[in-house]
């Protein structure tokens, strides 16, 4: 009997001491823990419904009566980037029941709930005893009651709307989790005069349409302008009495220089994100390749050896990958290849040609221009070549550039009568046009400046 | 040997052979069924129970199909117990004279101690007719009230009826302790559901939608409000985070008051975990 007990027990595999008292242990643990959690009502929510968040802003506190314009003219331009990004959608100041908001107080919330709105921003202007302004701003969530964001900025008062363009992009940032892109700059090619004698200048403008500048005379022809990922700095092409070049201008302080020395025609220039160096075509013969140029030590390299028209380089953010267009096949197609040269694959199989690709900010798309039945369109394919969409189509658009956030894309487009520079969201809506003094083409949006 | 391998190698032959024609590979033939109507339905309807309610107002609906029933089972039920004590009684009726006259002797005895020795015997004679009367129709005497023979004639007639009006008043209206029944209805979740994602705007921004699942749990109040601020489960870092569990709160906040539930339904929604999944939104 004893004998079978034992073998029992070699047999079966018995729970030693120590394993019981941590089960036990074990035990005791989970009888401690709230139980509660059979009661509780589970949900997925797997849709949402993203539609512009409505947003209270009252125009600013003015520190000093003569600042209240200065105030309320911020307060306008925040409003107007934050609508303009399709985004958000700024409440009529009419409708507001709490009238004057003190910024150091606490709102009251249920006024702003009353009119649905979800934030609330607050500011106040005042003037420092050395002339500067100082603006300060509060954002709060209306429904949970709570400040989401608060800061203050100090600037000369003539740099007013970049302080506008700075909240509004806090304001951004903090909402949509997102970097914004409203302290930015456009480049672009001004148009004034007949269309056999048209006078085109480089100029510079904020996003939003103000603050133009003129950077070129007008004397040159000036195309392709791209800013500098890194500077503020912009690299076009210009041709006035001999072959056209790549120049590189600083915008600051107006010096210009002439990017690389070869024979022959160079274009389609575009920075590496580093903003180190310069990607460029020159032409050669009926052909074209693509060559680079680092800016310090001026030394270039071959990048493409085709008997093809290889055009619009432009790097992926990362700087590993550049994608390029490239009539090889037979037709214009997009192709992709890595940084340094190499194997190209083709990524564009849609109908039509495709041309001037470039490579979103944030990497996840790769935005162009599509040419087919007689239309021109405006479309982003991710970089292997998936989920070609198209944002926008119509008699003539083209020239896509991206917002640094990687959401917005500007584009010139011409329905006839000449170009002007217009803007839409990566999902195909929110199309609009930018104010510009005269017609407009060739965009290029600059990194934050901030 | 040679003979019999060769009978036992024919036989065997024989039988597979046999074996193979009789069994041949015909399929087992399945006839076709007609197909039966079935009816789906939950369980639910038929097994569970309200939960009950000491100030529920009485349901009467009911009632007007078992009045007349009901009034005759209450008689029966009350009635039971005393047909069988009458059944002892009229035992006891015809065992009761004995007994008395076994009995007589001890209180003659005592009244004999107690007043005179000598007397007992004649007056035993006579006290035994006229004390058996005055013991035993006391407990025997309201068995035999009038209105106890009344109540067993009728039982009878009560008894038949007895069976179907039980029957039929299985439904109480006041419920049972332990009833279930108070869940969610299919549309109230729906409507629930529905009002979050109407109201849940995430931020558009997001690139890896599997980072930005939002688990919130919120209690109610039975008004359908928050009875707190709603807590958020999942963790994360960094601003597309924040916005994004500011999204989920934000569609709770706004989705008071949860009208949509009902009150009676209270407990089963009073705790209320969320999953804000974007995954399906921002694929590509």
């Amino acid at each position: 009997m004893t004998d079978v007990m034992s073998r029992l027990s070699r047999l079966t595999v018995l729970p030693s001491r120590r394993d019981l008292l941590a089960g036990a242990a074990a035990g005791s643990l989970l009888a401690l823990t709230p139980r509660t959690a059979s009661a509780v009502l589970r949900l997925d929510i797997t849709q949402g419904n993203i539609q512009p968040m409505p947003i209270a802003l009252p125009d600013f506190v003015a520190g000093a009566p003569q600042d209240a314009e200065l105030a309320r003219n911020i307060t306008g331009v925040i409003s107007a980037n934050l609508q303009r990004s399709g985004l958000f959608a700024p409440i009529n100041p009419q409708a507001f029941i709490e009238k004057v908001i003190n910024t150091d107080v606490v709102p009251r919330f249920p006024d702003w709930r009353a009119i649905n709105a979800q934030a609330l921003v607050t500011g106040r202007i005042t003037r420092q005893g050395d002339g500067r302004l100082k603006a300060e701003f509060r954002l709060w969530d209306v429904f949970a009651g709570q400040q989401l964001d608060g800061k203050q900025y100090f600037t000369t008062p003539e740099n007013w709307r970049r302080i506008a363009h700075i909240i509004s992009d806090a304001v951004y940032e903090r909402l949509t989790g997102e970097r914004g892109y409203f302290d930015t700059r456009i480049v672009f090619v001004d148009e004034t005069g007949p269309k056999d004698r048209r006078v085109k200048r480089l100029a510079l403008m904020d996003q939003d349409g103000a603050n133009v500048r003129y950077l070129t005379r007008g004397d040159e022809l000036v195309l392709t302008p791209r800013f500098n990922p890194s500077t503020q700095e912009v690299t076009y092409m210009s041709y006035g009495q001999g072959d056209p070049k790549v120049f590189l201008l600083n915008i600051e302080t107006g010096q210009r220089e002439i990017v690389g020395n070869f024979p022959g025609m160079t274009f389609a220039p575009r920075f590496s994100p580093d903003g180190q160096r310069v990607v460029m075509s020159l032409q050669q013969g009926n052909n074209s390749n693509l060559f680079v140029m680092d800016l310090r030590s001026k030394q270039t390299t071959r990048l493409t050896d085709t008997p093809a028209i290889d055009t619009s380089p432009s790097y992926a953010p990362d700087g590993s990958r550049i994608c390029f267009e490239s009539d090889r096949g037979g037709s214009q197609q997009i192709y992709v290849m890595p940084a340094a040269g190499g194997p190209a694959q083709r990524i564009s199989f849609g109908e039509g040609h495709y041309s001037t690709p470039v490579w979103s900010p944030r990497g996840d798309y790769i935005a162009y221009t599509r040419q087919a039945r007689g239309q021109f369109a405006i479309g982003v394919m991710k970089p292997d070549g998936s989920g070609e969409r198209v944002l926008t189509e119509g008699f003539h658009n083209e020239g896509p550039t991206w917002a640094p956030n990687g959401r917005v894309i500007m584009f010139f487009r011409d329905n006839g009568g000449g170009p002007y520079l217009f803007t839409i969201d990566i999902t195909g809506r929110n199309d609009l046009k930018v104010p510009t003094p005269s017609f407009a083409s060739d965009p290029a949006w600059s990194p934050l400046l901030s | 040997m040679k003979t019999a391998s060769a009978l036992s190698v024919t036989l065997h032959v024989a039988v597979l052979a046999w074996a193979m024609i009789s069994f041949n590979g015909k399929a087992f033939d399945v006839p076709p069924v007609e197909a039966m109507p079935v009816d789906m339905i939950p369980v639910e309807d038929f097994t569970e129970l309200t939960k009950g309610a000491k100030d529920a107002p009485k349901k009467e609906e009911p009632k007007p199909l078992v009045e007349k029933k009901q009034e005759e089972v209450k008689k029966p039920e009350e009635t039971k117990p005393k047909v069988t004590e009458k059944k002892e009684v009229a035992a006891a009726k015809e065992e009761a004279p004995p007994p008395p006259q076994e009995t007589k002797p001890d209180p003659i005895a005592e009244k004999i101690e107690k007043q005179e020795p000598p007397k007992p015997q004649q007056q035993a004679a006579k006290p035994p007719e006229r004390l058996p009367p005055k013991r035993p129709p006391v407990p025997k005497q309201p068995k035999f009230d009038a209105d106890k023979i009344a109540a067993l004639l009728d039982k009878r007639e009560a008894q038949r009826n007895a069976a179907t009006g039980a029957d039929l008043n299985s439904a109480p209206s006041l419920g049972a302790s332990q009833g279930n029944a108070k869940r969610l209805s299919a549309s109230e979740l729906e409507a629930l559901r529905a009002r979050l994602m109407a109201l849940w705007n995430p931020p558009v921004g997001i690139q890896n939608p599997e980072q930005f699942i939002i688990r919130v749990r919120m209690q109610l109040k039975p008004d359908g409000r928050l009875a707190g601020p709603p807590q958020v489960l999942s963790s994360g870092h960094g601003q597309l985070f924040d916005s994004a569990r500011d999204s989920a709160i934000r569609a709770v906040f706004r989705a008071q008051p949860f009208d949509m539930l009902r009150k009676e339904t209270y407990d089963t929604w009073k705790d209320i975990e969320v999953t804000f999944d974007p995954r399906d939104m921002f694929r590509g």
